[in-house]
């Protein structure tokens, strides 16, 4: 496939300029030789000038392409760029100078072509000079620009372009309208030559280089400008090249920008080393807020604190005391000193501390300024570090010299320190903060695990339906129920609650299930039960822990049961027949109370009959004792009427109403604080004595 | 909120529990009950009429001081409760354990 050159407008413009000044230079030698020989070459000065204004359009078009590829923010290499070109050019017109010199008065000397070749060579390496210079004034000028610095450079760039064209309408004439034109460019020169934005900004060392440099542009501006009006009294150049307005208001735009920056750097040497110190300062400032990222330590803050801190203060030592302990310090950092003079400086400071009047509190978290009578370091500078209103430790800056830490001094210091501490207090929220994320994850697994500690089926024959809700006030709770098939015969329904709530609860919880599971294996009845499980639980539970139980096994056969409660919240039961209810309230002592023989005497069992349409509703405290927000608890009275209004319903209705009276009882958003738990059996028509009914 | 005070009647410490005990400030009632039993007191009587709510944290603490009163002896009573604070000792069985009396002079005379 044919593909088109990418055209490379650097070389493009470099190879057209070169063309161009060989033509000017060609058609100069014509005109020359037309000259010598009397004949008309018919050759216009027009064609010569317009070739001089090609020759500038390529040589800009050249240049603004090179520098724009070199676009480094280096000032010096630019000047360098500069005085470099501009003492080449010097270079070459003394080499001419000395060879004409060296030839003395032969014939060589006047030798028209030549002194013409020469002509033109100096004139291409000066214009050369003065166009690239413009360029990277133009790039100094427009540093940290503004709309205004940018439309007088416009205003001068048109200038420079009417001055180009000058010369068809002036004929090289040095007239008044020149000197106007002249006079107009200066001054526009001059107010270009206020924009020095960048000079600033250098090192101390970098402006000694600039000065030096422009020192090489000022002195080769010069020297090229003599030569140029040299040139124009001398009569044997046919066409004057170099009387030219563009060229010599570029002489005087270069000039007089290379001696303004010369002067403003050399006044700007002595602040220099301020302006640098205030440019550090913001630097370590920024690095300061950084926040630390939380695999990071908060060493690496306290030590550029130390950093900035020393350098902003002109500091000769420092060190760091950290609190670590509760009364002890430690020291972490130290600067410029060894742990002897560090203890000396010390033990001077506690002293005059103590001896001090400002001994309130408030006092204690400004910075101090001391005094010292040390040999070698004669004032003190004391900041406290504070991470959220306490203490953490103490920066301790020395210098050698009496009284040597200003208010400036001190102000930025405490700003360096108060950022740090906000540093290291933003670190430690934000490891908290990940610590509690892994604890909130801990928690999350804790709860799927004691969810399965719950039953997701509940044992029951045909004759009854049954149902159960728990509901812990934290991610675990205390609450426990379960069912168990003894046999054909016999089911058992238990419920049981640890007292408090949340994690240590939620561990009783499973222990409480472990000693169930085992206890109910061995057929005991509901009394043996509870006081095996007393004593089983005495050994494990907290001292001030207790769990509240109650049991119930149901002959479905006989249509018993048989049930002892142990501190438990008495169980709901509906009786059909009757259409009544009752809690089941008897004595019967909570588990782990009494951790001995004697809870056999505290546990009695109770035994009754059910028939068909009864209903026990097994709950836990916690939906008895859930309050409003007027304070009422929920108590047994709502529950019992609940179920009674209820009671032709099945047992998951009659779970579902209990729960969103609930709901609504404490309201809206009201949290119940406590975990409660609800089981709800309701016993149906036995299959086996309808039948019996039936026939 | 609770608020407790600490009286002295003859021989008698008297304990007046204001307000709600619950896990939050369950250990301010265990260590007011400490105190008291460590000054050597013999008799330590609770009053309950201004107690509104005991949580199970809350009975956990009489609960656990049950085996030191009576290693040393110690008269341990509660007395003026209301109904709803009574219900709650009675359901656990506290009661069985904790001689409970519904007026001062009757905690008095034990």
């Amino acid at each position: 496939m044919f593909r088109l050159p990418t055209i490379h407008i650097g070389k493009l413009t470099l190879l057209l300029s070169i063309l161009v000044w060989l033509a000017l230079l060609f058609v100069d030698l014509v005109r020359i030789f037309g000259i010598i020989n009397s004949l008309e070459s018919g050759i216009s000065n027009e064609i010569t000038w317009i070739l001089e204004i090609l020759f500038f359009f390529t040589l800009y078009f050249f240049y603004s392409d090179s520098i724009e590829k070199n676009k480094q923010k280096d000032f010096l290499n630019l000047i360098w760029r500069a005085a470099s070109t501009g003492i080449f050019a010097s270079t070459a017109a003394i080499l001419v100078e000395l060879f004409y010199f060296s030839l003395g008065d032969s014939k060589l000397a006047s030798e028209p072509f030549m002194k013409n070749f020469f002509y033109h060579v100096n004139f291409a390496l000066t214009t050369i000079f003065l166009i690239s210079s413009a360029l990277l004034w133009k790039h100094l000028i427009l540093y940290q620009k503004n709309k205004q610095v940018v439309k007088q450079w416009q205003v001068f760039e048109f200038a420079l372009l009417v001055a180009m064209f000058f010369v068809f309408f002036n004929k090289n004439n040095l007239d008044y309208s020149f000197i106007f034109g002249l006079v107009i460019l200066i001054i526009i020169s001059a107010i270009l030559s206020g924009n020095l934005k960048w000079i600033p900004y250098l090192t101390i060392k970098e402006k000694w280089k600039s000065l030096l440099f422009l020192f090489f542009i000022l002195v080769s501006t010069g020297f090229l400008f003599r030569r140029f009006l040299a040139y124009s009294n001398a009569e044997v150049y046919q066409v004057n090249l170099t009387d030219n307005l563009f060229l010599v208001a570029l002489f005087a735009f270069i000039f007089l920008y290379a001696l303004f920056s010369f002067l403003v750097t050399l006044f700007n040497l002595p602040t220099s080393s301020v302006f640098e110190q205030k440019l550090t300062e913001a630097i370590n400032f920024q690095r300061l807020s950084q926040s630390i990222k939380p695999e990071e330590n908060e060493e690496q803050v306290l030590d550029i604190l130390m950093d900035s801190c020393m350098s902003a203060s002109y500091a000769d030592g420092a060190w760091l005391e950290l609190q670590t302990g509760k009364k002890r310090e430690e020291i972490v950092q130290l600067r410029f000193l060894d742990h002897k003079t560090q203890e000396e400086l010390s033990e001077r400071i506690k002293a005059l501390s103590a001896s001090g009047k400002n001994q309130d509190s408030s006092k204690e978290l400004e910075p101090q300024n001391f005094r010292l009578d040390h040999p070698k370091f004669e004032s003190a500078l004391i900041i406290p570090l504070e991470v959220n209103n306490s203490k953490i430790g103490k920066m301790i800056l020395v210098k050698e010299v009496r009284d040597g830490f200003n208010k400036e001094m001190i102000g930025i210091v405490s700003t360096f320190s108060r950022q740090a501490c906000i540093a290291v207090e933003n670190h430690r929220l934000l490891n908290q903060a990940i610590l509690n994320e892994r604890y909130q994850e801990e928690l999350k697994i804790a709860q799927r695990v004691q969810k399965a500690l719950l039953p997701n089926k509940l044992d029951h024959p045909d004759s009854f339906q049954i149902c159960a809700y728990s509901n812990a006030a934290d991610e675990v709770g205390g609450d426990y129920y379960d069912t168990f098939k003894l046999d054909e015969d016999r089911y058992v329904l238990i419920i049981g609650d640890v007292s408090g709530k949340g994690t240590s609860a939620a561990f009783h919880m499973s222990q409480m299930k472990g000693i169930f599971h085992s206890l109910i294996q061995l057929n005991l009845s509901p009394a043996e039960f509870m006081i095996r499980a007393n004593s089983a639980l005495s050994k494990c539970l907290e001292k001030n822990h207790f769990i509240t139980a109650s049991i119930f096994i149901i002959n479905i056969r006989e249509q018993k049961i048989c049930h002892a409660r142990a501190g438990h919240v008495p169980t709901l039961f509906y009786h059909a027949q009757a259409n009544n209810s009752e809690f089941l309230l008897f004595d019967g002592l909570g588990l782990g109370i009494l951790r001995n023989r004697k809870y056999e005497n505290h546990v009695q069992e109770k035994e009754f009959h059910y028939s068909s349409g009864d209903i026990l509703v097994l709950i836990t405290d916690g939906i008895v004792e859930a309050k409003n927000q007027k304070g009422q608890q929920f108590g047994f009275g709502r529950i019992q009427s609940l179920v009674e209004i209820h009671k032709d319903k099945t047992p998951k209705e009659i779970q579902n109403q209990l729960i969103d009276s609930l709901h609504a009882f404490v309201g809206g958003d009201g949290m119940i604080d406590d975990d409660y738990s609800m089981m709800v059996v309701k016993f149906l028509p036995d299959a086996h004595q309808d039948k019996k009914n039936l026939y | 909120m609770l608020r407790l005070e600490k009286t002295k009647e003859n021989s008698f410490d008297i304990l007046s529990l204001h307000g709600e005990v619950d896990a939050s400030n369950s250990v301010q009632l265990d260590e007011v009950i400490k105190e008291l039993m460590e000054s050597g007191s013999k008799n330590i009587l609770i009053d309950g009429g201004e107690l509104e709510y005991i949580s199970s944290a809350g009975l956990g603490v009489f609960m656990s001081y049950l085996e030191d009163f009576q290693e040393k002896e110690i008269n341990f009573r509660i007395f003026n409760l209301s109904p709803k604070v009574s219900e709650v000792f009675k359901i656990l069985g506290l009661d069985q354990l904790i001689p409970i009396h519904s007026t001062k002079t009757e905690a008095f005379a034990g």
